[in-house]
């Protein structure tokens, strides 16, 4: 019917970036199983889909009690050494019955979540963006978890550089005419909307994880150069405010990098609006100016020192 | 960095002291939150002056987050724009974020501290550290479940800095309550030792703050006759060597905060423009509030004693 999800990004508790292997080893501790590496065009380590069995009520835009029981697949993963992300996702489908049926039926069908009632594609979708009930379907509670589990790993020093909120993107993607919507709601929440051609594919779910990560780093620059206060503070201070970003951010901005080439034009038509990577260039920009206007400066005041 | 709000009594001015120092915090530029683990009576959202969490929220409060069994985001109330105040809608230039977490509406105290729970709690605090410079938590008057549950968490942390004040007034009965809830039989540092803490480097990381002092050259007391004003002096003398007797003294003091009429009347936050604008407020509350804010990060102010 529809697949929902939640993607969790945030800054990795260490005070620099770390190397591959301990990537490795970080999430290893989560399942024991095989880490997955990419190290093209950077470095990325995933965890192994693990299975949360899930009996809730489902989201619902017009408040209809519809019940779902079955598992989420979630993992985590770091990037560039340096951000974190948690990530579950669901295939919602139609129970054959209305009854629920004993656990060795849905582990047998693992990322489903059966509707056990008359679910509406169009009522789930609709009413996934909105805070699950108490007793709804939670798959940022989930993400959140996944992304705990690595923070709070022994291997990390817990001195990060800044301090940053991590960002929630919840995502749907239904079977149809092609179309990717992407909405910001509070400082840390985003809802995507996403239609395909053809069958779901876990290439979707990358894609949804690739956009999360871009929105955090876009998210997480402009924080820092509002922290900054560029003109309203002296520029050593401003100057320094804005270092973490270059030590830490700048160079992990790729788009598309681990997204399949047929769904690469749902990343072309956002960046055309509302325009992710214009928007990171200008701020990149900004900050490199800045850090260059300082330098400057800086020179200046010495030789005229030198001189007198 | 993690801050606990404690006071022996109840109604010592924990929460209004309290919110005031997150407040002048933000405005110094940093990410700051309020927890409200005041279980039993969480009125932090009155104090922020948000209507609509002033006795706690009817959403998913942190109650709901430790105790139900989804472990719930808690709900955020985002002080510069829900407050209503019209002063504090607006986060001035150069402020951090100010976030409140609201308690449940009609809540009640912690049981027990279940395993569960502590887990949670130990996840929340390691969470908010990733995102706020700091994290205010009200645990409420006395020896409770939830400070027991706060010392717990901090063992399993031990790399989240940590610090504790405790309110008191400046009576007698307070400064030895005061001195009771740290030294005294199952107070902070035994339970704290109890659960691994080491004694002596919790004791570090604990101050006193007096709450609602009138000091005896106060301007208020201007139209006092000569006798009232020499035993004020007296017995302010006599609370000073009982306090430093209880290691309650100067030392392990880390501010006063002087009494405000407008506090007498109303539990707020003190905005530059109570003082500056409307003149209701007194400067050197602000600046009492101001200058804690800082010393509450300030590692001189926290050297071994
Ligand atoms: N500096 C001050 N000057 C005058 N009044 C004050 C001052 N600080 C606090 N008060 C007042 O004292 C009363 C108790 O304060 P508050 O509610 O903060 O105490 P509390 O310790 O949090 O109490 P409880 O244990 O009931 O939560 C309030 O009416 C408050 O406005
Ligand atoms: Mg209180």
């Amino acid at each position: 019917m529809l697949v929902m999800g939640e993607v969790h990004t945030g800054l990795l508790q260490n005070s620099g970036e770390i190397p591959e292997s301990t990537c490795r080893d970080v999430l290893q501790l989560l399942s024991g199983e095989r880490v997955r590496v990419s190290r093209r065009p950077i470095v990325y380590a995933v965890s192994p889909d693990l299975l949360t069995g899930v009996d809730c009520r489902l989201p619902s835009a017009s408040q209809s009690r519809i019940r779902g029981a079955g598992t989420v697949l979630s993992r985590s993963s770091i990037t560039g050494g340096r951000v974190v992300q948690g990530s579950s996702h669901t295939r919602i489908e139609r129970s054959g019955s209305d009854r629920r049926q004993p656990w060795s039926h849905y582990l047998a069908r693992p990322g489903v979540v059966e509707a056990l009632g008359k679910a509406k594609p169009r009522d789930l979708a609709d009413g996934f963006a909105e805070e699950p009930s108490a007793d709804g379907l939670d798959l940022g509670a989930i993400s959140a978890r996944f992304m705990d589990v690595v923070q709070s790993s022994p291997l990390l020093d817990r001195r990060a550089p800044f301090k940053i909120a991590r960002t929630r993107l919840r995502w749907v993607a239904e079977p149809g005419e092609p179309a990717i919507h992407f909405t910001l709601h509070s400082d840390q929440m985003r809802t995507v909307r996403l239609v395909h051609t053809g069958e779901f594919t876990p290439a979707v779910v990358d894609l949804c994880e690739d956009l999360a990560l871009h929105d955090w780093l876009l998210t997480a620059l402009l924080v820092i150069i509002e922290r900054a206060r560029i003109g309203g503070t002296p520029g050593p201070e401003a100057a320094a405010k804005l270092a973490p970003a270059v030590d830490h951010l700048l160079h992990l901005w790729m788009p598309s990098a681990r997204v399949d080439d047929l769904l690469s034009p749902y990343w072309e038509s956002l960046d055309r609006r509302p325009g992710f990577t214009r928007q990171w260039q200008s701020l990149v920009d900004r900050v490199r100016d800045q850090l260059a206007v300082h330098t400057l400066a800086f020179l200046r005041e010495k030789s005229g020192g030198g001189a007198r | 960095m993690l801050i606990f709000a404690i006071s022996d009594k109840g109604g010592t001015g924990r929460s209004v002291t309290s919110t005031n120092i997150v407040y002048r915090h933000a405005l110094q530029g940093n990410d700051v939150c309020y927890l409200d683990f005041d279980f039993g009576s969480p009125t932090a959202g009155a104090i922020f002056s948000v209507g609509s969490v002033a006795r706690g929220t009817t959403r998913k409060g942190l109650h709901d987050y430790l105790l139900s069994e989804v472990a719930p985001e808690p709900h955020r109330v985002d002080v510069w724009t829900e407050s209503d105040r019209e002063g504090l809608r607006t986060k001035p230039p150069g402020a951090g974020r100010l976030v409140l977490f609201p308690g449940n509406e009609g809540g009640g105290e912690l049981p027990a501290v279940d395993e569960e729970a502590l887990r949670r709690c130990v996840q929340l605090f390691s969470r908010l550290d990733e995102e706020f410079d700091l994290v205010m938590v009200d645990v409420s008057a006395g020896r409770s479940f939830t400070a027991e549950m706060v010392l717990q968490a901090t063992v399993r942390l031990p790399s989240v800095p940590f610090r504790w004040l405790v309110f008191h007034r400046w009576t007698r009965q307070h400064i030895l309550a005061a001195d009771g809830l740290v030294n005294g039989a199952d107070g902070l540092l035994d339970v704290g030792t109890r659960f691994g803490h080491d004694r002596d480097k919790l004791r570090d990381r604990i101050r006193f703050v007096r709450t609602a002092v009138l000091e005896p050259d106060a301007a208020e007391l201007v139209g006092l006759r000569d006798e009232q004003r020499a035993w004020l002096f007296a017995c302010d003398t006599e609370l000073r060597e009982l306090a430093s007797r209880h290691k309650v003294g100067r030392t392990a003091m880390l501010g006063k905060i002087p009494l405000d009429p407008i506090l007498q009347w109303r539990e707020q936050l003190i905005s530059d423009e109570d003082v500056l604008a409307s003149k209701i407020a007194n400067a050197e509350t602000a600046a009492a509030f101001d200058d804690l804010a800082k010393k509450i990060v300030d590692d001189a102010a926290w050297e071994g004693l």
